[in-house]
Order: C-alpha cells, then structure tokens, then sequence
C-alpha cells in the first residue's frame, strides 16, 4: 500500500522543517489536506489548542488523550491506529474512507511540532484508562 | 479558529487553493485547447490505477514530450522512461474519470515526495490535471468508455501500520530533555551555560514567537519581554486545568478542595505586539500578599523564560478572561504588527480585539518571571478605569469590565452551611456618592453579587464583617443589569497608586446613607427603607433570646456547673451579660406601597439594663398587642426577602448597615 507511506513521510517532513526552522511551509500544509482530506484542518485546529497529551506510565505503556471540541476526551492507541471517537469507527473502519481521524493525525502532528503535553500515571490508572474505554462501549 | 494558528493558516491556503482550481476548471471547459504554457507541466501516462481510502493511486510512466506528437504506435511502454506514483483526490479522480493508457496532463503547482524505502517518487497536490485525448478516434473511444463503470481495485489500510516519524536519534535526545525537568537545569549546549542557565538568548518581544519556538531546540532560554498589566489570584480549580474533564478525571495529583484556599497567583500579561497571555505562578496558601503584589507588579516590565504552555484558549471558552482583556483594548500606545519591519508608520492602533489567548504556567523548580520593581510604568499599562456607580450602571454592554470605590451597607451571606465560609458566595450591597446625591430615576444602592470564584484576602473578609468600609473593586463584571464579582475581580482596601479616575473622588459621602424607600418598583434581595403604620402583628413569631455580648452568638446554653447561668460555646465563657434579642413579625400599612401587605420580621436588641424588665414582660405573658396597634413605625432599613404579586405581600426583616 502507498499512502501510509506518503502519509508518513508528510509527518517527517514537517517534523524535520519544524525542528529546523519552527515553522511548518505552506506546502507541507497543503500536503497534508491532500492526503487527510477532511481532517487536516481540525486535526491543525487541535494541535494549536494543545489538546493532546501523552500518557505514559512507568512500564513504558503509553496512549494519548485528545480533548476534543466538545469537550470529550478520546483516547488513541500508540501502538495501532485506533481512537475511541464515532469519526473513526465510520469513515476508517466501517468505510475505509480515511485513513485516520482527525484526533490520530493531530496526536501525529503534535509530535511533529513538539505540542504534546505530557502526563505520567501509574500502572494501575493507564489500566483504568484503557478499561473505561471497554466499560463505555459494553 | 485560532488567529495565528496552523489551523487558520490552511485554511486561508486551502481557500485560495479551491479558488484557483476553480477557476482553472472553468478555463478549461471554456477554452478546449490545451494552454500553451508548458513550463512545470508534467505528462505522465497511466499504467495502473487503484484505490486507498479516497486517494486514486495511479502508476504513471513519465512520458518527455507531449505524446500528440507520437503516433499511438509509439506510445509503447518504454522500460526506461520514469516510473510514478500519482496521487489524485476522489474529486480530480472523479473530474479525470482516467483510465489506463490514459495521458494526463498535471499543472502546476504539483508537489514530488520522495520516500524512504522506495525508488518511485510521489506526485501530490494534483488538483490542476487534465486528460489528453490523441487523435480523432479517442475521442469516441471516451465516449463509450464513459458510459461504462471501471472497477478498480481498492487497498485497505492495515490498522498495525502506525507511523514513525522521529529518528532514532531524536529519540534519544527527546528523552534527555524530559529528565532535564526534574533535575538542575541544563541546556543541551555547553558548559558554560551551567551558570546562568536562562540569561543565555537575548530578550525577544514576541509572546507567539516564543509560544511557536516550544519543542524546538532551546526553547527554554528563550525570554519575551512583557508588560504585566493585572495581578489577581485564579482558585486552583481553575487553574489546574489538565484534562480533567471528560471520562474520568485524570490529574495524577488529587485537586484539593478542603483545607487552606488553594490559589494561584496569576499575571495578565502583553507583549509589544499587543498580544496577551495570562501567566499561571506559584500557589498561595494565603491570600494575604495578593494587594502587596498588585501594587508592586501592576504595570511593571517583567521577563518571562522556560514557561510551559498550559493551555490555548479562546474568546467563545473563556468568557470571563476575554471581558478583561476587552477592557485592556485597544492597546494606549501603538503595537508592533508582525512580520513587517517596524518603522514607526508600520504600528498601528486599529487592529480587531485578540481572539485568542496562551496560557502558560511555570516549570516547577525554576524561577521564570523577573519583575524589575525599580523601573517605572511602562507606557503600555492600562490601568483600571474608575467610574462612579451611576455612570455604570448606565454602561450599555454585557460582561463589561469595570472598576468603582463604593461604600459597603451590608452584607448577605448565602445560606447553604454545607460550604465552607470562604466559598461562599454573597451579595453586598453598596453606594458612592453619585448614587447618593441623584433625587430620581436611579436606586441609591445598588447589589454587588460576590461568587466563590473571586478571590478575597482575609484581610477583606474581614473587613467586611466589621464595619462599613470603603473597598475598592477593581474589574468588576458589569452585565444584565447586575455587578458581579467573579475570578479576576480584585477587592482591595487601598488605593492603587495608579487609577485614572474620573472626576472628582467619589468616595466621600457627603452625608448619612439613605436607601430607596419601599415602593411599587422594590424587588427582592433588595435594601430599602420603610415607614407605615402597625395594623397587625404575627404574634406566634414572638421571640425573644439571648445572645453573647462577645460574639453574638445565639445559641447560648445553661452552663454544667450553674444551671442558673449561660454558657456561650464559641467563646467558651460563661456570658454575664446576655444581650436579648427580639424578634417579632408585624404588618405594616405604609404610604409608599399601599397596595401590598407589607410584614416586616423586626428585631431589637435590649440592653442589660431592660433585660430583667422585659423578661418578666415576655415570660409573664403580659405582652398586650393592643399596645403597639396603630403605632408609627419611623424609617426602618430592611432588606427585602420576597416581593410577590398574588397576593400582594411584601417580606422585609430589619436590617443594620454597617
């Protein structure tokens, strides 16, 4: 498959252009509504409210947190594409009609421009976390 | 959106981008020819197409020149000729309806992106393609292809497949930086920076500029220069804000709610570009030195260094900083606009209120904001506008900021006992001299409604308990026709040194406090004053009681040891001399309002002195209410509890002004 790979080298570059000069180009920009459609600019719009956290726990475990626009908290996974928001469960999984969500590619985008926070928690309330997903869905 | 933000920024570029791929569509519906300029323009003819998620994929061969000058015989694939990815939208895709063999013909602007692993390179940014069509008989052969659907084939995306965009190197660097937290502070440079780990970069003015330089390489020894233009302690709730919403709450450290008021002391700052950013400090644990460190810091330079950003706020979530910082606006002095070189025709004063603002905290263990005291007031300082009550109440906006001296009549504590007596929240009522000395249209005192999120000093509450006082409120909320007090409202006992009144010092009271007599326009949780005439009296509200002459406290007990004396247990004094209080409802007929039943809850307190006489009285049942029938009530101050239309009641009890 090509776009992951696209998708990914779009990330880099912006990460190594923001490293280097603390500014994303326009072109990259453009690059990124190219490729993520729909999500490019409230994925933008997220990452300038600092929403994403990244939670990390003494294990090494970690996820991230997007407060969203309306107030919710939606949980990404690290280490697969996933996100506890409707957006992604309708056009990634049902549809296959994006590649992520806006909350997935903003947790990329803010590691490419160093805005995530950070957040360290205990085994047991990273645990928590990931269950209280589960409860909510059950 | 946020001004300034990458979000804004795409979409202006995206903007101008759907308007020039419109009207290049347009060009090319309207002119069948192919526009002659050729420079940039890519030919590819595609091989292969299929589908991931909504992008087409089509496997190109770089074609050199225009194939119209190839006979189809030689439009050959040729092993030699470069091999493409080309990217199309669903929408180009759908505008192309390509198919393989087709020749396209991609304008510019295009993007190329080259991958890591792969030989063949990425065209993106395809918006502006067009089919060639090749000779006469392709036209046709459109036509019909038109009319049949191609199937092509769709990728799904593996989920496993995440991305890795830092380098194993950033990695390690990454990780160094984090740990530089918790220990002395270093920087990733040299040596010699141990000394004076944040004077390192010279002082920058640019509050976004250093919000925009965070994560990049040295960003903690970045400075900005800013203005601090108010000082005001936030409750820690507030100002604790790290995702704690949502779910479940997430902080690892537990928000205090009991025990010492948990404040933060906050700055609202601004740099010479106009911009604004509220400074989270150090927790109090008393809110004493709160006037100390508005009067030292108010208007002040300060340098900020190593903040942290908290959060990015904006006018539609933060209501209640907003209000403060449109009063702040615009700025007394021109502001640097940015990006333009700053000759001084290039500032300007007109520029549209701030719609976004940054909030930043302090990394803990180091010290981040140098306020230089000794320096003067810096030209860019505003500060608060003080107006006399009558003109405020005449303000034609809603969350006004405003600031007034006012003189405190009484005070209303809110009833709930289940929350601590420093949450509380509670109506003061109030007046200056403008609303004193006016005859007609305006009341004489007005209600200033104080919530738990403004934060007082003790020194404050208490003074307001004790006497009448003089207090100064200090970006007060004006709106709907009420003044509330919330957080970043400041009351303070002293002058500021720097206050642009307006007109002459309102503070002084000419003579004594009159209220607004009662009348047909009084409403509940209002002061006025009353006179009438007794018609009735509630006789089963007839109480009497006695209270400590210490403290006033009311509920008194027979003491342990002598069951024939009282015992006051906040105190934990025996009292000798009790003061009797006397409570008694009674009806009033009064000239102002002769339309309502008017029951006032009245009340006394005796001294020592008349207590035995009055004792016997109560206790004797000799309390005749023939006696106080048609009795002259003279001007009685009284708050009004309830105020109702059927029936016609009006509820007062008696009240004393500070």
């Amino acid at each position: 498959s090509t776009l992951p790979a696209v998708a990914e080298e779009l990330l880099r570059e912006i990460r190594k252009a923001f490293q280097e000069s603390s500014h994303v180009p326009d072109d990259l920009l453009l690059g990124l509504k190219f490729i993520f459609g729909p999500a490019a600019v409230p994925a933008l719009d997220l990452v300038d409210q600092r929403s994403v956290t990244r939670v990390r726990s003494p294990s090494g475990r970690t996820l991230y947190q997007v407060l969203g626009s309306s107030g919710k908290l939606y949980t990404c996974y690290s280490s697969c594409h996933y996100c506890t928001c409707p957006a992604f469960g309708f056009s990634v999984l049902q549809k296959s009609e994006s590649l992520l969500c806006k909350h997935i590619l903003a947790v990329y985008l803010s590691q490419a421009v160093g805005a995530c926070q950070e957040l360290a928690v205990s085994e047991e309330q990273l645990s928590n976390i990931l269950l209280a997903e589960e409860e909510d869905e059950g | 959106l946020c001004r300034g933000g990458l979000a804004e920024r795409l979409c202006r570029l995206q903007n101008r981008e759907r308007s020039a791929i419109s009207f290049w569509r347009h060009q090319c519906i309207s002119d069948a020819k192919i526009p002659s300029d050729k420079s940039g323009v890519l030919i590819v003819k595609i091989l292969e197409i299929f589908e991931e998620c909504t992008i087409q994929v089509a496997i190109c061969q770089q074609l050199e020149q225009s194939p119209a000058t190839l006979s189809p015989e030689d439009a050959v694939i040729n092993a030699e000729e470069p091999i493409l990815k080309v990217l199309f939208t669903r929408e180009t895709a759908a505008h192309l309806k390509s198919r393989p063999q087709d020749v396209i013909h991609i304008y510019p602007p295009w993007q190329k992106l080259l991958l890591q692993n792969a030989d063949v390179p990425v065209i993106m940014n395809t918006y502006f393609s067009q089919k060639v069509l090749l000779g006469e008989h392709s036209e046709a052969r459109e036509k019909t292809y038109g009319l049949t659907k191609m199937l092509i084939r769709k990728n799904i995306i593996s989920l496993a497949q995440t991305f890795r965009i830092d380098d194993l190197n950033d990695k390690l660097l990454q990780q160094s930086s984090d740990n530089q937290v918790a220990c002395a502070p270093q920087t990733h440079n040299n040596g010699d920076s141990k000394q004076h780990p944040l004077a390192l970069s010279a002082v920058n003015d640019s509050l976004l500029e250093m919000v925009e330089s965070q994560g990049a390489v040295g960003w903690r020894e970045v400075q900005v220069r800013v203005v601090i233009q108010r000082v005001y302690c936030l409750p820690a709730r507030e100002g604790c804000r790290s995702h704690a919403q949502g779910n479940k709450p997430l902080c690892a450290t537990p928000i205090a709610d009991s025990g010492p008021p948990n404040v933060r002391l906050c700055l609202l700052v601004q740099d010479a570009y106009g911009m604004f950013s509220e400074v989270q400090l150090q927790s109090l644990s008393s809110t004493d030195d709160t006037e100390q460190f508005c009067r030292r810091w108010e208007g002040k330079s300060c340098c900020l260094a190593g903040m942290k950003i908290l959060q990015r706020t904006t006018r539609g979530r933060a209501l209640g900083l907003f209000s403060l910082i449109d009063s702040l606006w615009p700025p007394v002095v021109p502001v640097k606009v940015p990006g333009q070189s700053q000759d001084s025709e290039m500032m300007t004063t007109n520029l549209p209120p701030p719609s976004f603002c940054y909030i930043l905290t302090v990394q803990s263990g180091e010290i981040h904001v140098e306020v230089d005291e000794e320096e003067q007031i810096s030209n860019l300082y505003q500060p608060p506008a003080v107006h006399g009550l009558k003109e405020i109440l005449r303000i034609d906006g809603c969350n006004e900021r405003c600031s007034f001296w006012a003189q405190v009549l009484y005070r209303r504590l809110q009833t709930k006992h289940s929350v601590p007596i420093d949450q509380r929240e509670m109506l003061l009522f109030v007046t200056d001299s403008t609303l004193q000395n006016v005859v007609h249209g305006i009341p004489k005192v007005v209600a200033v409604s104080v919530t738990a999120s403004c934060v007082l000093t003790m020194e404050i509450i208490e003074a307001l308990s004790a006497g009448s006082r003089l207090v100064f409120f200090k970006d007060a909320l004006w709106g709907n026709g009420r003044i509330i007090c919330v957080e970043r409202t400041v009351l303070l006992l002293q002058k500021p040194l720097l206050c642009s009144a307006a007109g002459a010092d309102l503070s002084e009271l000419t003579g004594p406090v009159r209220l607004d007599e009662l009348d047909s326009t009084t409403q509940a949780n209002s002061v006025c004053a009353l006179r009438g005439t007794v018609v009735g009296v509630n006789e089963s509200t007839a109480f009497s009681w006695p209270t400590c002459n210490r403290c006033g406290n009311g509920k008194l007990e027979l003491c342990p040891q002598d069951r024939e004396l009282l015992y006051c247990n906040q105190c934990s004094e025996v009292v000798t001399t009790p003061v009797l209080k006397m409570q008694l409802e009674v009806f009033l007929s009064c000239p102002s309002r002769s339309q309502s039943t008017v029951k006032v809850k009245v009340w006394h307190e005796i001294s020592v002195a008349l207590f035995v006489l009055l004792t016997m009285l109560l206790f004797l049942q000799t309390y005749e209410v023939q006696s106080v029938l048609g009795k002259e009530v003279g001007l009685l101050n009284c708050y009004v509890h309830s105020v109702t239309s059927h029936p016609n009641c009006v509820v007062l009890e008696e009240i004393v002004l500070l």
